[in-house]
């Protein structure tokens, strides 16, 4: 089937019956994916799947409908459902798909395609995850289960068409290897979770590094206990810093900060923190796995820095929130062609910062190195971080028992004020959010 | 654009629901000898067992923002999974084309897991009858969307009605008629319609000096429309401006252990994190749950029963028939503090010589079913509400509640306390801001206390992640004290 030429006829259709704008975004993908347990094929899962969503505007009023029945009937049936909803929505002057000058020429994103991805064969991901699982095995005896090890691969295809003259195509592959090996010493069980996942077979992990690093950081909970309630300077490792940085985005999303529902809306060009700290969303990031030339709704990506320098200098834009806000989409539509665009990031990372994580942590004389977080984050209205937390305790400089039980709580803006070292290993360990190890000169623990 | 989507490294969590098509009259999903042969092929290279799962959901969401409807939409998405197991072995394959070739290739796919060559096999199937925990009509698949939209106008009007400082609010409604069949080499064939709505309303409210607050609130079910009746729009958006406005000028928490008490409802999901989880099969079976070996240990206070049941009527986790066409139950876990039994779904339970509990889900056809909770209670007792607040000379009073985690394996689990007031000889404070609960699952349960004599479902709007795959649940709880257990929190007393 030519999936541009459905997207097109699809939006003819709907200016055929009436509509003044309209819009379809296509997807269309396979999959295989594999777990391993002990030397042996857990579940082996293969899959094509494929899926459409029309958006109209008809007398300013918006209508959506999608289907993953691509039969002329059903493809219809979604444009006339689509046109039909729109009577319930209100109608609004913003409401429009992105404009022509809004469209323009995609930047260049690189490789998006490896064919060593697309021809992976059968056997090697139940192959490479054994691998992972006997390295982790090997690593440490007190290894005595797995929550699961696996590997996976996902080719995608992306197609669109629009009556305001957006049109383009892509395809990406992604290739991930994990492992979440589970240590006893006899009195308690830990787990430790390591994965890659990247576009490219020749920038993916080896299974014996992965495996590895998933046992390392299993057996070093072990024994793990609650500390006293106190403040002292936190570290978040890359991956928990880059859930903090995810935090920071979403309230630097155009819609909250619209609404004035996010703690920053006050605050754009003001200082947020010190000039070490460089938070962007990047869509054309060589080899990024969020990297597309489109966004959601066909206009193009871009580099946007958020915090240049600790400044606060973007917000994160699709077409509808950039009209409402009077200001120009900053390409973040995201979507799925199962809902309609809201504003999400792409490639989002925090810039690295010069001195090795090692550093950071010899800088401090008490402190708590935290390697994972336990909730749903920070509160993007009231900027309120309270989390549970795992890690390591810090004594003079060096990495001494492991913590849990216990949580981490600050405040987003006084965290931002407060994040005194940024370290030089920024790392996009398992998806499109980058970070490096960052430290704040003090949160709040509660434990004992 | 399409997120890259990478395999699930969070542990399990629940949280509240956010505010967020259709074609005519279902016909059969399947015709029964494609069924039969899709079994057959499924099993050519020697399977012990396989499954066809069929699925068709067409979906329905209206949001508000800004006092008008923002959007309007729905969808349809349907298909066809095969699962083949041989040994310990599974392989799966699915298909969102229902044209016959593409679901014979599904078949084969799975059935490559086995090694060995069959013969060809034939699996005739019978229909199995079915319980009825809900029945919903008219579907609400055929609710004119007009009606919808309104629920979200009334909301809205009497959120902001409610008090002057609310200043912006969201609703959300969204309802899905979903039918599934299974049929399996056993013989069974079974189907389930199972429609679900929820509404929910997000208020943020601002105080003196710019001081924000939210409140959330919402519910719904295995319902018919007419549930909006008694369950009316009006109330949930007041319950959700009520909770933004109260915690104005909430204190700073304060950090480490202290005596808290549990408002009813709600804050059942202190069960789904701390043991729920744990006792599901899968984790049991692998070693990797502190609860594994415990059957029949003593992992709970006296006071704590709990039960986990999937044939409450018309409950949002309720099901009358779960993912691999078996029925629903009323399972107890833990009955006086001594842990009685595990979830299972159908692979684990064989593989553990035991029987599935009804407890096999799954979100959607593309993925492969897991044993996960319906409806999560724990039993009342028979402490009077009053009296367990009054008894308290310091401590903490938790409201409601944002959503929890667990960590299966050390058994770490939190959740977040929304509206939480503090206790001082046996009365209510202050409202107190940022606090979250942190414990480990037996160690929490063995701190309860007093349990009251007021058990209380949630209103319907748990959604429960594991392993990536998102399940609607249930989840209740009488008035609960626990004591000393460790709050998250800014301030350092």
């Amino acid at each position: 089937m030519d999936y541009q030429q459905l997207a097109k006829r699809i939006v003819q259709r709907a200016r055929r019956k009436g509509a003044r704008q309209a819009e379809a975004f296509l997807e269309v993908g396979r999959q295989s994916s594999v777990r391993v347990h002990q030397g042996q094929i857990e579940d082996l899962t293969q899959s094509t799947s494929k899926g459409v969503g029309v958006r109209v505007v008809l007398k300013d009023r918006l209508g959506f409908a999608y289907t993953s029945d691509f039969e002329p009937s059903a493809v219809d049936h979604i444009v006339d459902q689509a046109l039909k909803l729109a009577e319930f929505s209100a109608p609004s002057k913003l409401n429009g798909l992105p404009s022509g000058k809004d469209l323009g020429r995609f930047g260049d994103t690189g490789l998006l395609f490896d064919t060593k991805v697309a021809e992976l064969p059968g056997d090697w991901k139940i192959k490479t995850a054994l691998e992972v699982e006997k390295a982790a095995r090997a690593e440490d005896s007190r290894i005595i289960a797995f929550n699961g090890v696996g590997a996976g691969d996902y080719v995608s295809e992306v197609y669109m068409a629009s009556t305001e003259g957006a049109t383009g195509a892509y395809s990406g592959t992604y290739v991930y290897l994990y492992a979440a090996p589970v240590a006893s010493d006899g009195n308690g069980l830990q787990t430790g979770y390591w994965m890659d996942y990247r576009r490219f077979l020749d920038d993916l992990d080896g299974p014996e590094s992965i495996g590895r690093e998933a046992t390392r950081r299993a057996v070093r909970m072990l024994g793990a206990k609650r500390v006293k309630t106190q403040q002292v300077p936190v570290l978040f490792d890359p991956q928990v810093a880059a859930s903090f940085v995810s935090d920071v985005a979403r309230a630097a999303d155009g819609n909250v900060v619209y609404q004035k529902a996010s703690l920053l809306a006050p605050l754009l060009g003001k200082r947020l923190a010190g000039a070490h700290v460089t938070l962007v969303d990047d869509g054309l990031m060589p080899r990024g796995l969020a990297t597309a030339p489109f966004d959601g709704e066909g206009v193009p990506t871009r580099r946007t820095p958020i915090i240049e320098q600790g400044v606060l200098k973007s917000f994160l834009y699709d077409a509808f929130t950039a009209r409402k806000a009077k200001a120009r989409t900053t390409g973040n539509a995201s979507r799925s062609y199962n809902g309609l665009p809201s504003i999400g990031t792409s490639n989002l990372y925090l810039e690295a910062g010069t001195k090795s994580p090692e550093e950071l942590l010899r800088e401090v004389d008490s402190g708590f190195y935290v390697t994972a977080l336990l909730g749903h984050g920070t509160d993007p209205v009231t900027g309120e971080l309270s989390a549970g937390a795992n890690g390591l305790w810090i004594e003079k400089g060096e990495l001494t028992h492991p913590v849990q039980e216990v949580t981490v709580a600050g405040n987003l803006l006084q965290m931002l004020k407060d994040l005194d070292g940024v370290g030089s290993d920024l790392q996009f360990r398992s998806g499109a959010v980058g970070a490096p190890t960052v430290r704040f000169r003090q949160l709040t623990v509660s434990g004992e | 654009m399409p997120r890259a989507s990478a395999p699930s490294k969070r542990a399990p969590s629940l949280k509240l629901a956010p505010p967020v098509a259709r074609r005519p009259t279902p016909v059969a999903l399947l015709p029964q000898p494609l069924v039969e042969r899709l079994l057959a092929v499924a099993m050519e290279r020697g399977g012990d067992f396989a499954e066809v799962y069929v699925e068709r959901t067409l979906t329905t969401a209206v949001q508000l923002e800004e006092s008008r409807i923002k959007s309007a939409q729905t969808g349809l998405v349907q298909g066809v999974g095969v699962r083949v197991i041989s040994g310990g072995k599974v392989g799966y394959a699915f298909s969102d084309d229902w044209d016959e070739s593409a679901l014979l290739r599904a078949a084969s796919t799975a059935a490559m897991i086995a090694q060995g060559g069959g013969a060809e096999r034939s699996f005739p199937v019978r229909r199995a009858a079915v319980p009825s925990h809900y029945h919903v009509s008219p579907p609400l698949m055929d609710v004119e969307v007009s009606l919808k939209t309104g629920l979200l106008m009334r909301a809205d009007k009497a959120a902001r009605a409610f008090d002057a400082r609310v200043k912006q609010v969201n609703g959300g409604y969204v309802d899905q008629t979903r039918r599934i069949a299974v049929a399996n080499t056993h013989g069974r064939y079974t189907e389930d319609t199972q429609d679900l709505c929820r509404i929910s309303v997000l208020v943020v409210a601002q105080g003196k000096g710019g001081e924000r607050r939210t409140g959330m609130y919402g519910g719904g079910g295995r319902v018919p429309f007419s549930h909006w009746d008694t369950f009316s729009p009006e109330d949930v958006a007041r319950e959700a401006a009520r909770q933004a406005v109260a915690t104005l000028g909430a204190v700073d928490c304060v950090a480490g252990p202290q005596t808290v008490v549990l408002a009813p409802g709600w804050s059942g999901i202190l069960l789904h994190e701390a043991v729920g989880h744990g006792l599901e099969a899968d984790f049991i079976r692998k070693g990797t749950s502190l609860f594994a070996g415990k059957l029949g240990e003593k992992v709970a206070s006296d006071l704590v029963t709990i039960i986990d049941d999937g044939t409450v009527s018309s409950g949002r986790g309720s099901i009358n028939i779960d993912d691999e066409g078996n029925p629903g139950e009323r399972k107890v876990l833990i009955e006086n503090g001594v842990l009685k039994g595990y979830l299972y779904d159908s692979l684990n339970a064989q593989l553990m010589g035991q029987r599935s509990t009804g407890s096999g889900r799954r979100e959607s056809f593309k993925h492969l079913p897991m044993p996960r909770m319906t409806n999560t209670f724990l039993a009342p007792g028979d402490h009077v509400p009053e009296d367990i607040l009054k008894e308290v000379k310091r401590g903490l009073y938790c409201a409601t509640f944002g959503g929890g985690q667990v960590d299966i394996t050390n058994g770490n689990f939190v959740f977040e306390v929304i509206e939480a007031y503090q206790i001082e000889d046996g009365k209510l404070g202050r409202p107190v801001k940022n606090a979250t609960l942190i414990g480990v699952g037996p160690e929490a349960l063995k701190n309860v206390s007093r349990v009251g004599c007021d058990p209380m479902p949630d209103p319907g709007m748990g959604v429960c992640g594991k392993n990536g795959q998102s399940m609607p649940v249930g989840v209740g709880l009488p008035t609960v004290r626990i004591d000393n257990i460790t709050v998250g929190g800014t301030k350092v007393a």
